[in-house]
């Protein structure tokens, strides 16, 4: 009993030696995200990233992190645009596969879905989604919010603190 | 001597499980597979302990929260209309996400849209997903960019903190995540199709219950109000842009109305005593600007 504890906590200590040594694999969890320049949202945008997509951590600071593609490009993303697969090395092993885990359900697409929008929606005829697709379509790009704030002399452009 | 290694090699256990993530254990457990260090049996069982199951609403994932979202809204613009104003629409829509830049998530699914109600209602609501919406009766009690960039920092604080989806009740989301399961077919059966309709008009009902008749609890709202003070501050609006909102609701003829943020807030007098114990509220930074009162002024003429 002793010596499998002590065997699995050896193999569990190895892993995590060898792998923190290693660069993190990244998700993109929102439908659409840049890679930038710089960590900031204004910074010009080197390429649009997509759900799904996996990223390599090379580095981080103050909530963005900066990653690498499969093709190679280095930039920026912020650290709420991507996540890293949920996991607990103590997890019962007992219940493990009655249920999906939370990046399973994304990587699938599955759960709350267009089909179950779709679905609510035909049962329910009197609630009216134009609106909803309308004000999605409001987008204020970077460079405008960027104006925005030197012209209000908010953040960085503003007064001495 | 050997007693005491167990309690280490135990916590060494946790926080190794704490500190590592998902990819990282599947990588090296493929690592150690491939070296032949492990069997194949052990690698699968590693990398099958090391993912969680869904249990809170934490779990629900990004486009789960979208979803749901979207349907909130269709519920709120079901029971008020929408005032068209192109300009004035883009003016509270450049002051959102400039406060989103500074929030505490700025990249959701589909990130943040506001909308304005047609409604002389003193009222804003957030919908999960970055649904928020702004009645015209609030913005006539903002007197600066500095109040209408407090009051949408508060809802943006509420899609942040998820306080939408903490309002969905455990059991249904605990019937959600159980009827999702592990099928790897993304198209569900007419069944099971149904079924997750109805756990999905409850969870709407859930949250559309809290927003338009009930609100929050309390806590909740003093949680909104601390982060928009806090992000408002961090995208350089003066600190007192909430505080000033609050003091035009105190005493006011409409809150016997109990319509709108009178019926779902708790009392401006009660959201004031918190916020000036607020240590962000403190924070030396520029007062009011006049540039940006004199663009608030031209964005809102129209309003009045």
């Amino acid at each position: 009993m002793r010596r499998s504890v002590l065997f699995s906590a050896a193999v569990s200590l190895f892993i995590i030696l060898v792998t923190l040594l290693l660069a993190e694999t990244l998700i993109v969890r929102v439908q659409s995200t840049s890679l930038r320049q710089n960590p900031k949202f204004y910074a010009p945008v080197v390429l649009a990233l997509k759900a799904g997509e996996k990223v390599e951590k090379v580095s981080g600071q103050e909530g963005w992190v900066q990653v690498r593609t499969s093709g190679g490009v280095v930039g920026w993303v912020h650290s709420s645009a991507v996540e890293v697969q949920k996991f607990s090395l103590l997890a019962i092993d007992k219940s493990m596969k009655t249920q999906a885990s939370a990046s399973e359900v994304a990587l699938a697409g599955k759960g709350f879905n267009k089909q179950v929008e779709e679905s609510y929606r035909a049962k329910h005829g009197d609630i009216n989604f134009v609106w909803v697709d309308r004000m999605l379509q409001i987008k204020i790009p970077a460079s405008q919010v960027l104006e925005f704030m030197k012209q209000g002399k908010l953040g960085e452009f503003g007064g001495a603190r | 001597m050997r007693k005491r290694r167990f309690p280490v090699i135990l916590i060494g256990l946790a926080v190794a499980g704490w500190l590592a993530s998902c990819s990282v254990v599947q990588k090296g457990a493929d690592i150690l597979a491939e070296s032949g260090k492990i069997s194949e049996s052990d690698r699968q069982s590693i990398v099958k302990t090391s993912e969680t199951l869904r249990s809170t609403f934490a779990d629900i994932t990004e486009e789960e929260e979208y979803y749901i979202g979207r349907s909130v809204a269709a519920l709120i613009l079901s029971h008020y209309p929408v005032y068209e104003n192109e300009a004035l629409t883009s003016y509270i829509n450049t002051i959102g996400q400039a406060v989103v830049f500074s929030s505490a998530r700025p990249e959701i699914y589909a990130g943040y849209h506001f909308l304005i109600l047609d409604t002389d209602e003193v009222n804003a609501m957030a919908a999960p997903g970055g649904f928020i919406f702004v009645s015209k009766g609030l913005l006539r009690r903002c007197a600066n960019e500095e109040m209408l960039a407090a009051v949408l920092a508060h809802e943006v604080g509420h899609v942040c903190a998820k306080h939408g989806l903490q309002s969905i009740k455990k059991s249904r989301l605990i019937d959600a995540f159980r009827l999702i399961g592990t099928e790897a077919a993304q198209r569900y059966g007419p069944d099971e199709l149904a079924q997750l309709t109805s756990i999905f008009e409850g969870v709407l009902g859930d949250i559309v219950e809290k927003l338009i008749e009930r609100g929050y609890d309390r806590k909740f709202e003093h949680e909104a109000d601390s982060m928009a003070i806090t992000c408002a501050a961090s995208t350089g609006y003066a600190p007192q842009g909430l505080s000033g909102f609050l003091e035009t609701m105190i005493g006011d003829s409409s809150a016997v109305s109990e319509k709108g943020w009178f019926r779902t807030h708790p009392s401006p007098e009660d959201r004031l005593e918190k916020i000036k114990k607020d240590p962000a509220s403190l924070k030396a930074l520029p007062g009011e600007e006049p540039v940006r009162t004199k663009r608030f002024q031209q964005s809102l003429a129209g309003l009045m």
